[in-house]
């Protein structure tokens, strides 16, 4: 599903933010990407979704090379793709309702298609009594489940999510890690970059650790681990 | 909005992808419009802000339109007085008046000839010396010339076309005495091209601070959202998807801004009108005043769409980097 050859970014000349990264992720994989701040976490999500092409080395997305694709086929890809900001992103003048349809306007979906569904995966997150609030009025573990909402409304090939559970207590850290569960196991290739160390003792299949732009380790558990803490 | 709450699922049931409403731009125009207006209600005070600049710089604009426009009908009027008269020491028989009046109409540029008789040239020259009268006391017709008075063409009325046609007017035979003013029509032509040229220069400095003015005002609006052409972007929507519903506003705004405009400038030439007699020493209802023609109107609903369209586009190639 996700493949990086050889992959290399430099923001300015002299300082790499990725060095020879080689990785593969299969279609329906759970994996976290761990390491300091500035091991290049970010960067490497902005890669999978076309926000940054590489000075070096391909990246390939369900078996297309998005280093070469045109500027006019980035929004067609990025339609496979949800994506959860560390800083959400939300449009804080608008409601929650609105902020997730989006995802589905910009797919061309007609309304009542999108009600539906929007209501639909607004319930899924538990936020649908809300839906009418501007986001600007939600705390910051509702703010959170908004964007996931919008990450996954249209059921997305990937989910990459970058810190989802920054600023969150423990109560809401599981709850949002059980939506990425409960996406994983409908399909979805899910990639979260965290520093989160106890997140990721509790619930890892496969973990890649970065630093300085390298992958210093990659460990991977024969099983699934169990769900009974969550 | 409260219709989706009667509309929830009752139960978590599997979607399949709907039909997609037709691509481009002819199968998106309802939702590209109802987002935009949509964006305009949600965003009332920077839409007042930006339509009120654009009013207000139309407004600028067209009056000065207004005030070009009313100096340059006087200017025509004015150049009704570019004149060729021929004079003939004595009268002419009907004959000769006849075949003299035939070989001037043929002239091109010729408007109009009158033949003025010498007892004609006494009236006017009593009517002028109105109350002084006594002056002419013993002058005779016999005194005066008899004339041809040739008006000339609106194109022909220039310094250049007039001695031309003087030239190719003494040419007929018969004619030796020709008058036509030349240092008026110099001086008249030449205060008409300078007043041209510095309202071209000031119409043109004016038009260039209206679309400075105008664009950043849309580009400050569009700045305050970029935000949602951000968000719009990252959730994989196209640049034109982006964009259109900003250039629609752009477009109502512009038109909205140049209705207004328009609206205001009528009520400022009409109050004109009515109030300007008692400070100004002529009652401008009966002076010639005029409005706006109506392809002047049209050109400035135009120019107030265009305004609002291009600053849109202009500013959105900024801010959309996807």
């Amino acid at each position: 599903m996700i493949q990086l050859h050889n992959v290399s970014l430099a923001y300015q000349q002299d300082a790499s933010a990725l060095n020879n990264i080689d990785l593969k992720i299969a279609k329906g994989e759970f994996v976290f990407l761990t390491g300091p701040s500035g091991a290049g976490k970010t960067s490497l999500l902005r890669l999978l979704y076309g926000a940054l092409t590489p000075n070096r080395g391909q990246v390939l997305i369900d078996g297309q090379n998005i280093t070469r694709l045109p500027a006019s086929q980035i929004p067609l890809l990025r339609r496979s793709i949800g994506v959860v900001f560390q800083d959400f992103k939300l449009l804080q003048n608008r409601t929650v309702f609105e902020n997730v349809a989006i995802t589905l306007e910009v797919l061309g979906w007609g309304r009542a298609d999108i009600g539906k569904k929007t209501m639909h995966i607004l319930k899924l997150m538990g936020i649908e009594s809300k839906y009418n609030l501007v986001t600007q009025r939600l705390s910051g573990g509702e703010q959170q489940r908004v964007a996931l909402a919008r990450a996954l409304v249209n059921d997305p090939k990937i989910l990459l999510a970058d810190e989802p559970t920054g600023n969150l207590d423990d109560a809401n850290k599981n709850q949002i890690l059980n939506i990425f569960k409960e996406a994983n196991i409908r399909g979805t290739t899910v990639v979260v970059a965290t520093h989160d160390r106890r997140l990721i003792e509790q619930s890892y299949k496969r973990l890649v650790t970065l630093n300085k732009g390298e992958i210093v380790e990659q460990v991977e558990k024969e099983t699934a681990s169990d769900d009974k803490d969550l | 909005m409260n219709k989706w709450k009667k509309k929830q699922p009752a139960t978590t049931k599997t979607f399949k992808r709907p039909t997609l409403a037709g691509d481009g731009f002819g199968g998106r125009a309802g939702f590209f419009f109802s987002r935009a207006l949509t964006n305009i209600r949600q965003n009332v005070f920077v839409n007042v802000v930006t339509v009120g600049t654009i009013t207000l710089a139309l407004l600028i604009v067209s009056l000065f339109l207004l005030v070009f426009v009313n100096l340059e009908n006087a200017a025509e009027n004015w150049s009704e007085r570019v004149q060729v008269t021929v004079y003939f020491d004595k009268e002419l028989t009907a004959q000769d008046q006849s075949a003299f009046r035939e070989k001037i109409s043929m002239l091109p540029g010729v408007s109009k000839v009158s033949y003025v008789t010498r007892d004609e040239a006494l009236r006017r020259f009593k009517s002028r010396l109105k109350g002084q009268e006594t002056l002419l006391e013993g002058v005779r017709p016999e005194v005066l010339p008899a004339s041809f008075e040739i008006a000339l063409k609106r194109s022909y009325r220039d310094t250049v076309s007039v001695e031309n046609f003087v030239t190719v007017l003494k040419r007929i035979p018969g004619i030796t005495e020709v008058q036509y003013g030349e240092e008026w029509v110099r001086r008249f032509n030449s205060f008409l091209n300078f007043m041209r040229l510095l309202g071209g220069l000031l119409g043109g400095f004016l038009v260039i601070a209206v679309i400075f003015i105008v664009s950043n005002t849309i580009k400050l609006t569009i700045y305050s959202r970029r935000d949602e052409l951000e968000v719009m972007a990252l959730v994989g929507a196209t640049r034109f998807f982006i964009k259109a519903p900003f250039l629609l506003e752009g477009l109502m705004q512009g038109m909205v801004g140049a209705v207004l405009s328009v609206v205001l400038l009528f009520g400022l030439y009409e109050g004109f009108l009515h109030n300007a007699g008692s400070f100004l020493t002529f009652n401008p209802v009966t002076s010639g005043l005029s409005f706006l023609p109506p392809e002047y109107i049209a050109g400035l609903l135009l120019a107030g769409a265009l305004l609002g369209f291009i600053g849109s586009l202009t500013s959105l190639k900024r801010f959309i980097s996807v």
